[in-house]
């Protein structure tokens, strides 16, 4: 066994989101650390992977042991301002779909929150939503 | 003085009493050992007196289910073994797993074990067992 590879965890959870988004209706997606300029009264997605707290499962030091690692993944799905949500909602139902209890790779998606509508878009000029979903990964040693 | 944590034991079995392997996937174990004591009082004490007499132990051992852990299988099923000669053997590391050393070693019988699934976390076993013969301390 290995420590776990967080940038396999990160394309198992982004992957599926790039793969579903590419889909008929197809929306931009940006993840973490990636320029994107909008086009105006678009859709489109923003993906944030974090990794957060470890914990310890198993007996076993470095070797036959297991951690349990848990993670954020943050969801935000910007559409077009002052034409109602349902175009955002539409968008939202596919992502929570992609997660919701699914197990991938070893990654455990908890049930989704959201999409909650954001009274403060970021950026400016969108009807933002956020769909949150907690995750956590098996690591072996 | 080298104090130790829970992460570092270890739990290691053999239904059969050959070769001990280490379970994976234990996440703690305990072990109570209790020595019982006879009055040996006599008329014209006033303060009561014991002797020490048999000794047994029993404790747990808690798992995190994974069916294709090594050793676990083994260990679970072994409550089932009917007329069981109490062979199987034990042996508690608080840590490393170089037996004889940091651990506790016995034969003994798993006489319980219930697995539990709650919705949001993980499936996780308790066994019970109780020692049969003699225990072997090598917690110095």
């Amino acid at each position: 066994m290995a420590a776990l590879n967080l940038n396999t965890v990160r394309a198992t959870i982004e992957g599926r989101l790039a793969t579903e988004l590419a889909n008929t209706p197809a929306i931009p997606v940006v993840f973490h650390n990636m320029p994107y300029e909008p086009t105006p009264n678009s859709s489109w997605v923003q993906c944030q992977t974090t990794f957060g707290a470890s914990e310890y499962l198993t007996h076993g030091d470095t070797t036959d042991s297991r951690n349990r690692l848990f993670g954020l993944l943050t969801i935000n799905i910007f559409s077009a301002p002052g034409v109602g949500p349902g175009a955002n909602y539409v968008i939202g139902d596919r992502i929570r779909d992609l997660y919701n209890r699914v197990t991938v790779s070893g990654v455990f998606f908890d049930a989704p929150t959201g999409p909650e509508v954001l009274v403060s878009p970021s950026p400016e000029g969108y009807f933002q939503t956020q769909v949150r979903v907690t995750f956590e990964s098996i690591e072996e040693l | 003085m080298a104090t130790i944590r829970g992460e570092s034991g270890a739990v290691q079995f053999d239904a059969a009493g050959s070769t001990n392997a280490t379970i994976v996937g234990t996440r703690s174990w305990s072990l109570t050992v209790t020595k019982e004591t006879l009055d040996t009082s006599v008329h014209g004490d006033t303060f009561r007196q014991f002797v020490g007499s048999m000794v047994s132990g029993s404790g747990t051992v808690e798992l995190v289910y994974d069916p294709d852990a090594t050793g676990q299988a083994g260990f679970l099923e072994d409550v089932v073994t009917t007329g069981d000669p109490a062979d199987a053997t034990f042996e508690l590391f608080t840590t490393g797993t170089t037996s004889g050393t940091d651990s506790v070693s016995f034969a003994g019988i798993i006489t319980d074990m219930e697995i539990s699934s709650t919705v949001g976390e993980l499936v996780v076993v308790s066994c019970s067992f109780i020692t049969s013969g003699t225990i072997t301390s090598n917690l110095e």
